[in-house]
């Protein structure tokens, strides 16, 4: 019985000498959780656990209900699973249609036309149709990036595991993605990492913030965003109280403290605010239930 | 403004295999080209077989066009020398097709003498098999090799022939117009 | 251009082929540099029956002859031998990527075995410490995440790992192998054939190794480590054709067996195909 859902308990990584990741605890469901952290924080090692491509090396992961430490189990969960990894080398001489054939082949589209038909679904859904017969060689690295995508969404698969799918891709592109991905994700467990906080403020109901391969917080994205209530203000210096402060474009400063002060110029926070403010210090609870590594 | 773009454009378009600009490109010529194979030929899948070969030539060297003349020119070379391949290799013979004599019309004649002159006259006057020979290598500028292919005979009868019709078309335009 | 241009009796006549030959030639001329007649024309076409060809079928032909891409000659062979199409297409796809290091492995052993066959104990010894690393660095070099672009999204198929990695080996082997023995046939002697079992042992080698590290690594430690044995075994004036009989033939032969089924007992182990970063 396969169930849309993804569970790790007490999951640790390590690379020699190297912890990526220690402690993680997690229940995925449904819908878009984004991942966000600075570089080296195990968001990569994190999504390779997710989609089977390395074992843990403490604690257990659970995909599906299924556990991909059994074999059989394993194959099982691969066929219902997509991954778009950080990174994809491409074969020279390759068009985006016969790598996306390729996949799809090894992912038991044996039935040509089939194939075919799948293989022009997936490469429509990223904005690709009229390049299928381009060589990726040619083609841009936003344009690679979707072809990576694209055979990620091969066999609508009820796990999609993406790492930094919307690096190097244009504006548009990146609306047409949200929109994929929230089809895709009302049936579908579907995470995906980011350094860009709008993507996930647009697009995910979820965000774990992950540092020095420990989770720092987990929990709806509007939860996270709250807790930098208060804590934003605009003034036309940069405040020495203020855990981070930059000038914005019209001149001002935007600054985000740890505390809640008077008497300054409130803004609405945004998602980017809270993230900076979790990074840099802790703000002072004034909400219960976040939770710590 | 016309934004809809020209016929150069779409080819440089696929120069860098764009499917969406391929697909307009067909949509503007196969249609016709597709007749006009018809009439060289009434083997209906021959001729379709000759327009997809057409049109992947195209999407294969699309810089085999040399910007010096009429895209729609260079596509009917490519097609009709598509379908003569495709006749030498198909076994059954595929004829041309009859064109059912009607007179032209008063206006049409003015009109044809505007294209054609009296050679359109003189050439009304030919035989069907000159006929043939003459829109074969005149018109559709197929050598004596291909043409002979096309109309399934021998390349002799091809040179014979195509050298009786202009005999009599000299002919006929040192009468003059009657 | 002139503004003359074609009224719809002459359209109708042209696709009916109810005219004569010289108005055709007329249309036909017209048509060539004429963009609103021709799409006068397709339109009257698609509506009278007599001339219509399924141009919508014709598109999905064209369209699938540019697009799908055509299995090469060796995939199609593949087929016929009754390999089943993934299959065919991960063993043709695993050599597709390997041409240009061929062609470099091939000009090396041309190199060799011209040396070899000019007779000198050098020149064998030579042949000999290049013939039996070609194998292993070509099969490291089919599964290697540095050289092997696409192989995250494939490892995470339901496609067997194992598979994937045996059929990549054997793929190379195949191509790898013969084009040795091709150029060793110039070696006089038995070192023709001798170099065998040391180039089998060395790619079971690198296979074991592989699940500890990463394939390429191992490869070129085991082929600089042969390289130095050989220099060793050169400068101590050994005749080559002494090194590779009897008791080292059979080292060999354990060797490749003991490191397959350390390959086979680890095997788990491949499905993480970075542990080394």
């Amino acid at each position: 019985m396969v169930t849309a859902s993804i569970s790790l308990r007490d999951v640790g990584r390590t690379f020699g000498v190297t912890r990526a990741l220690a402690g993680v605890d997690l229940d995925l469901k449904p819908g878009v959780t984004g991942l966000l952290g600075p570089n080296g924080a195990g968001k990569t090692t994190l999504l390779r656990l997710l989609a089977t491509a390395l074992p843990p090396t403490q604690g257990q992961v659970s995909v599906l209900g299924l556990d991909p430490e059994v074999q059989a189990e394993r194959t099982e969960i691969r066929r219902r699973l997509g991954y778009q990894p950080q990174e994809v080398g491409f074969p020279r001489g390759f068009t985006a249609f016969a790598f996306v054939d390729y996949i799809a082949l090894l992912k038991e589209w044996t039935e040509p036309a089939a194939r075919h038909a799948e293989v022009r679904r997936v490469l429509g859904l990223v904005g690709l149709s009229d390049l299928g017969a381009k060589r990726i060689r040619a083609m841009s690295g936003g344009q690679r990036r979707r072809v990576a995508l694209a055979q990620a969404l091969l066999g609508s698969p009820v796990v999609l595991i993406l790492d930094e799918p919307t690096t190097g891709v244009d504006p548009e592109q990146r609306v047409i993605l949200r929109t994929v991905l929230a089809e895709i994700a009302r049936t579908s467990v579907v995470v995906l990492s980011t350094h860009q906080t709008e993507d996930v403020a647009a697009l995910c109901e979820r965000v774990v913030v992950l540092d020095g391969g420990r989770v720092r917080y987990d929990g709806p994205v509007t939860d996270l965003t709250g807790q930098a209530a208060g804590r934003v203000w605009l003034a036309d210096e940069p405040d020495p109280e203020a855990v981070v402060s930059w000038r914005t474009g019209t001149g001002r400063y935007r600054n985000v403290g740890a505390r809640v002060r008077d008497g300054v110029e409130h803004i609405e926070p945004s998602l980017e605010d809270a993230y900076l403010l979790l990074r840099g210090g802790s703000p002072e609870p004034e909400t219960a239930g976040e939770v710590a590594s | 403004m016309d934004s809809r773009p020209s016929d150069e454009m779409l080819l440089l378009a696929v120069a860098e295999c764009d499917m969406g600009a391929f697909r307009t490109l067909y949509e503007r010529h196969a249609g016709w080209l597709a007749i006009r194979l018809a009439r060289r030929c009434n083997d209906r899948d021959l001729v379709a077989d000759a327009i997809q070969d057409t049109f992947v030539a195209v999407w294969q060297k699309p810089q085999g066009f040399r910007a010096d003349g009429d895209i729609a020119a260079w596509l009917w070379g490519i097609a009709i020398r598509r379908l003569v391949s495709r006749l030498r290799t198909h076994s059954s013979v595929a004829a041309v097709f009859e064109h059912v004599e009607a007179a032209p019309a008063a206006e049409d004649q003015v009109l044809l003498s505007v294209e054609y002159g009296d050679i359109g006259q003189a050439l009304a006057r030919l035989s069907p098999e000159m006929r043939a020979v003459i829109q074969a290598v005149v018109l559709d500028g197929l050598s004596a090799r291909e043409a002979a292919h096309l109309l399934d005979v021998p390349v002799s009868s091809v040179k014979t022939r195509l050298y009786r019709a202009k005999a009599r078309l000299r002919a006929a335009l040192a009468e003059g117009p009657s | 251009m002139t503004g003359w241009h074609l009224d719809e009796d002459i359209v109708r006549r042209y696709v009916e082929r109810a005219d004569s030959l010289t108005e055709g030639a007329s249309v036909e001329q017209h048509l060539l540099s004429c963009e609103p007649c021709r799409a006068r024309v397709n339109a009257a076409a698609s509506v009278i029956e007599l001339s219509v060809i399924d141009l919508a079928a014709v598109w999905d032909r064209t369209r699938n002859a540019v697009e799908v891409p055509r299995p090469s000659v060796f995939e199609r062979l593949l087929r016929g031998a009754g390999l089943p199409a993934p299959e065919a297409r991960l063993v043709a796809v695993a050599s597709a990527f390997r041409g240009v290091w061929l062609t470099g492995v091939a000009a090396v052993l041309a190199f060799a075995a011209l040396a070899a066959a000019m007779g000198h104990a050098r020149g064998v010894w030579l042949f000999l410490s290049v013939a039996p690393v070609v194998p292993c660095l070509v099969v490291a070099s089919s599964y290697d995440p540095w050289l092997d672009p696409a192989l995250e999204p494939e490892l995470v198929t339901p496609y067997p790992v194992l598979r994937l990695i045996l059929l990549r080996t054997i793929a190379v082997l195949a191509l790898a192998l013969p084009a040795v023995l091709l150029f060793g046939l110039v070696v006089p002697g038995e070192t023709a054939f001798a170099w065998l079992l040391p180039a089998v042992g060395f790619v079971a080698l690198v296979l074991a190794a592989s699940t500890w590290v990463s394939p390429l690594r191992s490869a070129i430690v085991v082929s600089c480590a042969w390289l130095t044995v050989v220099w060793l075994l050169a400068t101590r004036s050994r005749s080559p054709e002494a090194v590779l009989q009897g008791r080292a033939q059979a080292g060999f032969l354990v060797l490749a067996a003991a490191s397959f089924a350390i390959f086979l007992l680890r095997r788990r182990q491949l499905r993480q195909l970075r542990p080394w970063r």
